[in-house]
């Protein structure tokens, strides 16, 4: 043996019309944490999946597992070998009890008939669950339990197995940030135990956190590996997106109108309590706070789809009553939801038709049939301005990679002409240039006279984005902050302290 | 898991034991051991069908053919008895048959579901109409009855344990037999996985087509099963006396607590719905109401369980999402 678990040399994947993999190679040691990097459709989630026995790879590719040549034809092929995969989306059984989720998968080469022994599942799932330190009963239903907790159920499904290397895709997008430190350390042990994880993520400073290595790819071809010592995170940019980006606190002075919206004491029992805040013409306001704070919760309450709640909502200075987010589009509010593949995007249609599906009746022709030329150009003019790629708006929109399907959904909001815009998480899984571009968008979006809140658990793009800054807590509006004060220091110390906060934190210099 | 009700299936059985009340009170006849147990004869092949419907509902699958694959074993069936020997072999050709003409039939409507990917509803209703076509040519439309059978058959239609007919025996063994495929077998857990999530069940190398291929030829397994109990419960083929009866399978089916979107289905839960509709049937006989009526009250009755169930589903779903506020 080399000291290479895993070499995957010369892997090229052809979808039809795009080169999603073009010659890469990944090369993971025993018992390191490998980062997998690279910008939206770089061709992550496409290597990991060939890996993984879903996708074919194009003739010629070569991979070897512990020295030996490998073949992985099907899915069965890599869990035999220890392989697990850990999917951007997780792979999990709603309706099936924590243990058959746990177990499941492992007996997939054997005869129908074979007996299912509950008690030997159960026994190794309890197993696996108390080697992570979690205490969750075997027998509930996956459908119950949080998203951390069904991500910790994937990874006892990994140890279940006796993995030799787990695969991560995104593994922290929705996790808060304690869940966050648990998965480190779970990481940690992981490592320690001789397992080799492949870590896939858009952010940054995790990765130099966990990864021993970086393996970077740049439009599906193979940039190179290296060392994090090698690495700073303005050379990782730079080799990722191949020119530089930078993400600066906003300073530009705007130009406020009247107001928009007016929030006065909304509460909803379970959810939120007596918020009151205005939202003016060109103004960017940051909703933050951890994640479960209710910022979600009175995103949906605003857009009228989490009724009822006590409380008044004016907009435009008139009391209005939004009823469904037929009703709120219609009073010129849009929301982008967070979770792109449940709430956004109809994932079997193209991309011209998720974009126009908020505007079909503005964009009938005289017969009042839907002007397909119209719904082109509109779609067109979104995939450039978001840059979508790749930029083909006939593509279905379950074809494109996970951060790109994020700026379709914001496009097919922005196609509804909003004058209040909500974005909830707008930039979760989508690359650091992209990010910038849709940070920019945001602001000019304002500019022109739009009122934007912007709901976002990352620090920089709150202080990069907002004009003033909402921070929430269990609830509750804990504080708020201009950006003028603003720095990560003291909107943490809201988030996490509440109201009593105030004077607590030290005034940094001004960045 | 452990516990053999859900609370589901606790609720079913409640409104089952509330109509049985209701109905002891208005009829003296209905709590009696004949009453019950023609109540459970006569809905046996429901019963058996739903059975098999279980299963394709919990996949997230639907067959729509199953009475007329049914209708068309009966008659095949009953052509063959014509022919046979007066002697218990015939038995064990007709069970030999039965499934398997049964199987052939569900074999195609899997093979065209999970190979060519047409949806199960097209490809079940072209199946149907085909069989309803080709059985009335064949038959044009005649009954036959038992005096063209073998008496060996006649013998073991009302062939009974402890009074309990051979016709709710079958039923028995088909429900005890599938709970245990889908409880204890590899194929029965992959089914539910299937219906879970379809994406996962594919990454963690289940084989979705093989799956679908076994869900559909196993209804029709049952609806071979089925077409010799209706033959032995009716003593006669009636090549029209079948028609419409998915519907029905589908209602119990759905009454006992299936989700139609799939992954959610018990056979505990399908047996009480079929008994729901029994009973109803039989309490409104029983209170001489007509019998058009039947179907609107099934109608209803359909619609009221599958709202609560659903009103119950959003309910769970938004305690999951609550936040705790701050007094
Ligand atoms: N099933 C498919 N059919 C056609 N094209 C596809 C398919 N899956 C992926 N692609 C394309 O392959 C490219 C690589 O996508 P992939 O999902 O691997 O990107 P990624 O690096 O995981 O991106 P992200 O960070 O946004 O998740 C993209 O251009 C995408 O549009
Ligand atoms: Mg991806």
């Amino acid at each position: 043996m080399n000291g290479y678990l895993l070499q995957m040399t010369n892997v090229s994947k052809t979808f039809p019309g795009v080169k999603a993999l073009d010659d890469v190679k990944l090369e993971i040691r025993k018992g390191e944490v490998h980062a997998l990097i690279g910008e939206n459709g770089a061709g992550k989630s496409t290597l990991i999946k060939i890996l993984a026995g879903i996708y074919k790879p194009d003739p010629g590719a070569k991979f070897s597992f512990e020295g030996k040549e490998a073949e992985i034809q099907k899915p069965i092929d890599a869990t035999l070998k220890g392989i697990s995969i850990i999917y951007q989306d997780l792979s999990l059984f709603p309706n099936l009890s924590v243990a058959e989720n746990i177990y499941i998968g492992r007996d997939s080469n054997k005869k129908p008939w074979k007996k299912v022994s509950w008690a030997a599942m159960e026994e190794k799932a309890k197993k696996a669950l108390k080697e992570l330190g979690v205490e969750i009963d075997v027998h509930t239903p996956v459908e119950k339990l949080s998203i951390a907790q069904q991500q910790l159920i994937e990874i006892a499904r990994a140890l279940a197995f006796d993995s030799k290397l787990i695969v991560m895709d995104e593994p922290t997008s929705s996790l808060s940030a304690g869940e966050v430190e648990k998965l480190y350390k779970v990481i940690n042990d992981l490592k320690n135990r001789g397992i080799s994880i492949i870590f896939v993520s858009h952010k940054l400073k995790e990765l130099f956190t966990v990864s021993d290595r970086f393996t970077i790819l740049r439009d599906g071809k193979y940039v190179g590996t290296y060392d994090t010592e090698e690495l700073s995170e303005d050379k990782l940019i730079q080799l990722m997106v191949g020119r530089q980006v930078l993400y600066e606190k906003n300073k530009e002075k705007i130009k406020t109108g009247k107001t928009l919206l007016e929030v006065k004491g909304l509460s909803k029992e379970g959810n939120f309590k007596d918020i009151s805040f205005e939202l003016k013409e060109g103004e960017v306001l940051g909703i933050t706070g951890l994640v479960g704070s209710g910022r979600t919760e009175l995103a949906q309450a605003i857009f009228g789809v989490n009724r009822p709640y006590d409380g008044e909502l004016k907009i435009n200075g008139e009391t209005v009553v939004i009823k469904s987010s037929e009703d709120a589009v219609k009073k010129g509010v849009a929301y982008v939801p967070e979770s792109r593949k449940t709430q956004g995007l109809v994932l079997r249609q193209s991309i011209i038709n998720n974009i126009s599906l908020p505007v079909l009746k503005q964009l009938r022709n005289k017969f009042k049939l839907v002007d397909r030329k119209k719904e082109v150009q509109l779609a067109k003019h979104y995939v450039e301005t978001l840059d979508v790629r790749p930029a083909l708006p006939e593509r279905a929109a379950g074809d494109l990679s996970g951060g790109n399907q994020q700026k379709v959904v914001i496009g097919k909001w922005l196609s509804t002409k909003p004058k209040i815009l909500i974005i909830d998480e707008p930039t979760n899984g989508i690359d650091i240039g992209a990010k910038s571009e849709i940070h920019k968008l945001m602001r000019k979006l304002a500019s022109e006279g739009m009122g934007i809140i912007v709901i976002s658990s990352e620090l920089p793009e709150v202080l990069a984005v907002s004009d003033r800054i909402l921070i929430m807590r269990h609830g509750r509006i804990a504080g708020e902050i201009g950006i003028g004060e603003a720095t990560q220091e003291n909107i943490m110390n809201y988030a996490l302290l509440g109201p009593k906060a105030e004077g607590l934190y030290q005034e940094e210099a001004p960045a | 898991m452990n516990s053999i009700l859900k609370s589901k299936e606790i609720s079913i059985a409640m409104i089952v034991a509330l109509l049985s009340i209701l109905l002891t009170f208005l009829s003296p006849v209905f709590l009696t051991a004949d009453n019950l147990l023609d109540v459970i004869k006569g809905n046996a092949v429901l019963g058996i069908l739903a059975i098999g419907m279980t299963m394709v509902i919990i996949t997230g699958g639907i067959d729509v053919s199953v009475a007329a694959v049914t209708s068309a074993v009966c008659v095949i069936l009953g052509k063959i008895m014509v022919a046979m020997p007066d002697s218990p072999i015939s038995i064990v050709l007709l069970f030999l048959i039965g499934p398997l003409l049964g199987i052939a039939l569900g074999a195609i409507n899997g093979v065209l579901v999970a190979k060519i990917q047409i949806p199960a509803i097209v490809v079940t209703l072209g199946m149907m109409s085909i069989i309803n076509g080709l059985v009335l040519y064949i038959t044009n439309g005649q009954y036959l009855n038992s005096s063209s059978f073998p008496s060996v058959f006649l013998k073991f239609s009302s062939f009974e344990v402890f009074g309990v007919s051979i016709v709710i025996l079958m039923f028995i063994a088909v429900a005890l037999f599938t709970w245990y495929l889908l409880k204890y077998t590899l194929i029965g857990r992959e089914v539910m996985a299937i219906g879970g999530n379809k994406d996962s069940a594919v990454r963690v190398g289940i084989n979705f087509d093989k799956v679908q291929i076994f869900v559909f030829s196993y209804m029709g397994f049952l609806a071979g099963i089925a077409a010799i109990a209706q033959t032995a419960y009716t003593k006669a083929v009636d090549p029209n006396g079948m028609l419409g009866l998915e519907l029905m399978v589908i209602a119990a089916v759905v009454l006992g607590g299936a989700n139609i979107m799939g992954g959610r289905g018990t056979i505990m839960g399908t047996i009480l719905g079929v008994l729901l509709l029994g009973i109803v049937q039989n309490g409104l006989i029983l209170a001489r109401i007509d019998t058009f009526w039947q179907k609107v009250f099934t109608g209803i009755i359909i619609l009221l369980a599958v709202s609560y169930d659903h009103i119950q589903y959003k309910r769970s779903q938004e305690k999951l999402s609550k936040i705790e506020v701050e007094a």
